[in-house]
């Protein structure tokens, strides 16, 4: 009877402006709120782990690998592999831009573990990870293909598909952290009212893995893979209409 | 039945965008359908070919992917009616 009153005395009314934040701070002129600052948050760490790494790890490269070199050759090659089994003369640039947009995402949504709002909670950063595929996607497809990807477009229903690879990205990326984000607000709000010994405690700290965690990793995982698949779409060389006389040429063979 | 009517407007009119939030979490169940039939086939496919498991790993996390994007749009709309239009 007492968890019961207690879950009916939660209070959600600050749920709506957890999620759409009302509070915007005024910086020089641009309107931002807390996603954009753990934003840069995120880029600085990222920045120094990796400045840091330069400087240690990989200074002291041996033939014999140690522990924190194997990861990171690991974590390195993942995304190369991949970028070069996909985009074969791009992989250059897709390897990087992949693994960065993953370690961003990743880092992005695991700072709400320091009780931050995640930096991509925010539809703006969606919407900019998602431009730049899209404007990979393109170059890269205009870059191979030249003027024969125009014969793409011949068939209009291409450019509505073409439009909405940024905005089905962007929408996938900002719900599926939001949502994680909401529940995640929802469990703090309800264990507000709960003082049994610990349960504070013990409760966010197994929820969040389930919530948090997975979604980061998959998620990150999710934009590189989709990234590199339609940028292997878009470079793509078009069939040219060579078949068909082969195809008569084997006909009038056989009869 | 008068009175049916008129409370099942101002039903729609107090509660329309929790009923229209509830009403758009049913994309779940396309999405969960969806999800479940390429989970299966990705078992088929690796219990009749394990080698191929890394690719079908692969491809079947992409897959999954679209068809959470459904889900996910659904759950954003019933958001956005929740918080927004209430």
């Amino acid at each position: 009877m007492v968890i019961s009153s207690q879950l009916l005395a939660a209070d959600f009314s600050e749920l709506g402006d957890k999620v759409f934040p009302s509070d915007v701070v005024e910086i020089c002129g641009f309107r931002i709120n807390d996603s954009v600052i753990s934003g840069f948050i995120v880029v600085a760490a990222i920045l120094l782990v990796a400045l840091i790494l330069r400087l240690t790890v990989i200074r002291r490269w041996k033939t014999t690998p140690t522990p924190a070199q194997m990861f990171l050759e690991w974590l390195v090659s993942f995304f190369d592999k991949s970028a070069d089994e996909m985009t074969e003369n791009y992989s250059g640039l897709m390897g990087p831009y992949t693994f960065g947009a993953a370690a961003y995402i990743c880092c992005g949504v695991l700072i709400e573990a320091f009780g931050l709002r995640p930096a991509i909670a925010d539809i703006g950063a969606c919407f900019a990870l998602a431009l730049c595929t899209f404007l990979f996607i393109h170059t890269f497809g205009f870059m191979k293909n030249k003027v024969r990807r125009f014969t793409h477009y011949l068939n209009p229903i291409n450019i509505i598909t073409d439009i909405s690879v940024p905005v089905s990205m962007t929408f996938r990326l900002f719900g599926s952290i939001l949502s994680g984000m909401i529940i995640m607000d929802m469990i703090y709000i309800l264990i507000e009212g709960i003082w049994y010994i610990g349960l504070p405690l013990i409760l966010p700290a197994v929820l969040t893995p389930v919530f948090t965690l997975f979604h980061a990793f998959i998620q990150s995982y999710v934009f590189a893979s989709l990234t590199l698949t339609f940028v292997q779409e878009a470079i793509e060389t078009p069939p040219r209409k060579q078949k068909k006389k082969k195809k008569k040429a084997e006909a009038t063979i056989a009869a | 039945m008068e009175l049916l009517v008129t409370m099942l407007a101002n039903l729609l009119i107090t509660d329309g965008a929790a009923i229209g939030a509830g009403i758009a979490a049913l994309t779940g169940l396309g999405a969960g359908i969806g999800m479940g039939i390429a989970t299966g086939k990705a078992v088929e496919a690796t219990a009749r070919q394990p080698e191929a498991v890394g690719k079908i790993r692969t491809m079947l996390l992409l897959g999954l992917a679209f068809a959470e994007t459904t889900a996910i749009y659904g759950l954003l709309v019933s958001i956005l009616l929740i918080f927004v239009a209430a």
